[in-house]
């Protein structure tokens, strides 16, 4: 694997595996420089497998992974210097401050320059409760402090797990903004999430894995046009008409009627940016489209290559895919333990 | 340097290590009433006369060291193991590997910072315990003048040197045991499990017992046979016994360093 300065983290066969249950199973990743990268997966897809993996915690099987250009194996621990990582829950010493829990945290690895803790604690907003111990913070102010401290060497790379686990609204707005501000700078953002509206607004390229290998990676932009798909509403007398007119227009088996013939619905999988097009042909062979959507999310699109999704009719949400089933339920909600913030993270 | 200040940092801010602390002095105070309580006993003369002797002077300094490390030695294993443990328990250490820390560096100045304290907790209660039975001296009208003996006080670095290398090994072992559970409270049971077992055991078994790592801390300084900690004739000589200790002391710590340096560290 030679991944060059454009490509701040690539793993190549990447394999692990705990007793007979296989985590990872020969994962292949480039997460392009100066990006936020979104790293999406359903449980137990092996993403914080992946995590401990490049942040040294376990060791995998066979594979390798290449960390800002180097290879990163056991004894190269000093390529964490650059990198900086938020896995799984935020880790600190219940007993301490914020303020203290950082200064811990700085004496290890890197060396931390003066005065960089209390910029990241203003920049998490946490500047006015850097001296209350850390047991006394609600998730979402320890997931700030954990954001903080994975920021403490100003990492050229930055692994976050599920950055916004608890997190209000205004926290999420935030975080966003701070991690494309990281991204805009140069600094390549790596950030595994279940909160998949959030990626779709956060990331600029996905990458998605399912049983411990990579299912599809791309821009968001990229893979929503090629997976998308746009739904049209005409009268259900029309439905034939407008079917054949639409599968000459996108071609032959991309049209798929939704909830029978009275619903009126009709799916094409072609590109959202066409709906225009495919407006005028049916407007061209006298029949008037009532609705059209640009059915196409990330959700959606995971749901379908993740083989989870879970409406056979397509009806509920746009996009949804006629035929896929679920193969066991997703829980994509939030930790329902998290306490909402109040204080919005302000950058 | 910055790695072991900030544990030494951390540990004085623990709350469990106050707790220890205290724990550690009430102890101390309950012996040294209950030994003043026995001395006035006229049906026991025998029982009566050791408790006078433990707060006569010079010889309450060896007896006030040999106290504090029996009491300590518990106290050191549980605190050892809660220090180590609460690294996996917090996830503290998976936050340190992560930012590229070395394992080895990270455990073994993780165990300087709890020796020192422990170290500093011995001394402070070694000074509450010569008050004590300073204090007991003056109950039972026992003369004060031994106290200012030059060979006694001469000595005593000696001693304080032997006793905390014995508590500091007592807390490897505590630091051990809770790196190979990973867990703070599996840590602090296992180590109050393995230090009355040995205890027990060495009841049955003095001659192979007294090779084990409790017996041998009390070994150390155990020279005075009215505060020994096992029958008279079955523990170590105390030159022997500081070898054991350090040959325990150096084997936990490598066992610790050696299981977080290979550890899957999930969770």
């Amino acid at each position: 694997m030679t991944a060059g300065s454009d490509v701040a983290l690539a793993t190549e066969g990447l394999a692990k595996r705990y007793g007979s249950q296989v985590a990872l199973d020969g994962l292949d990743l480039r997460v392009p420089t100066g990006v936020v990268y979104g790293f999406l997966g359903p449980n137990g897809a092996g993403k914080t497998t992946t995590m401990r993996i490049l942040t040294g915690l376990i060791h995998a099987d066979s594979g390798s992974v290449e960390v800002l250009g180097q290879p990163f194996g056991r004894g190269d621990r000093k390529r964490l210097f650059d990198v900086g990582a938020l896995i799984e829950s935020p880790s600190f010493y219940p007993f301490l401050s914020g303020r203290e829990n950082l200064r811990a945290l700085a004496a290890t690895g890197a060396p931390v320059p003066s005065g960089r803790i209390d910029e990241l604690l203003q920049l998490v907003a946490l500047g006015d409760r850097a001296k209350d111990k850390v047991s006394g913070y609600s998730l979402g102010m320890k997931q700030r402090l954990g954001i903080a401290a994975a920021l403490l060497n100003d990492p050229k790379l930055l692994l976050l797990d599920e950055p916004a686990n608890g997190l209000d609204p205004a926290g999420i707005v935030g975080m966003r903004d701070s991690l494309r501000a990281l991204a805009a700078s140069g600094k390549t953002v790596f950030v595994s999430s279940h909160i998949l509206s959030e990626v779709q607004q956060l990331a600029d390229v996905v990458g998605i894995i399912g049983r411990g290998r990579l299912i599809r990676e791309g821009s968001v932009e990229s893979l929503l046009r090629e997976e998308g798909a746009i739904r049209i509403r005409v009268g259900a007398e029309e439905i034939a008409t407008a079917a054949g007119v639409l599968a000459s227009a996108a071609g032959e088996g991309s049209v798929t009627p939704e909830g029978g013939p009275e619903a009126g619905w009709l799916t094409v999988r072609v590109d959202p940016g066409r709906s225009a097009e495919l407006n005028r042909a049916l407007a061209g062979a006298g029949v008037y489209a009532s609705r059209i959507e640009g059915a196409a999310n990330l959700e959606s699109l995971f749901l379908e290559l993740t083989g989870q999704g879970s409406d056979p009719g397509g009806g509920g949400k746009p996009g949804g895919r006629r035929g896929s089933v679920a193969a066991e339920p997703v829980d994509w909600a939030t930790d329902p333990g998290a306490k909402p913030e109040t204080t919005g993270w302000s950058s | 340097m910055r790695l072991a200040r900030a544990n030494v940092r951390k540990l004085v801010r623990r709350p469990a290590t106050w707790v220890t602390f205290l724990l550690l002095l009430v102890l101390l105070g309950l012996i040294y009433l209950a030994l003043i309580a026995s001395s006035q006993q006229a049906e026991n003369p025998q029982g009566a006369l050791a408790a006078r002797a433990i707060v006569t002077f010079p010889g309450a300094y060896t007896a006030t060291v040999a106290l504090v490390l029996g009491i300590g030695g518990l106290l050191a294993v549980t605190y050892g193991g809660a220090i180590a443990g609460s690294e996996w328990s917090w996830g503290t250490l998976k936050a340190a590997v992560a930012r590229g820390e070395s394992r080895t560096r990270y455990t073994v100045l993780g165990f300087v910072a709890v020796a020192l304290i422990v170290i500093v907790g011995f001394l402070a209660a070694f000074a509450v315990g010569v008050l004590l039975a300073a204090g007991g001296a003056l109950l039972l009208n026992v003369p004060l003048t031994g106290m200012s003996d030059r060979d006694a006080l001469t000595g005593l670095p000696e001693l304080f040197g032997r006793a905390s290398l014995a508590l500091s090994m007592d807390a490897a072992l505590g630091f051990a045991i809770a790196t190979i559970a990973r867990s703070q409270l599996a840590g602090i049971g296992v180590g109050i499990g393995v230090y009355f077992f040995e205890g027990i055991a060495g009841a049955f078994l003095p001659d192979v017992f007294k090779w084990f790592p409790f017996a041998a801390a009390n070994a150390v300084v155990a020279s005075d046979p009215t505060v020994s900690n096992g029958p008279v004739g079955t523990q170590l000589e105390p030159n022997v016994a500081v070898i054991v200790v350090l040959v325990w002391l150096v084997a936990a710590l490598a066992v610790s360093s050696l299981w977080t340096e290979r550890a899957e560290i999930a969770g």
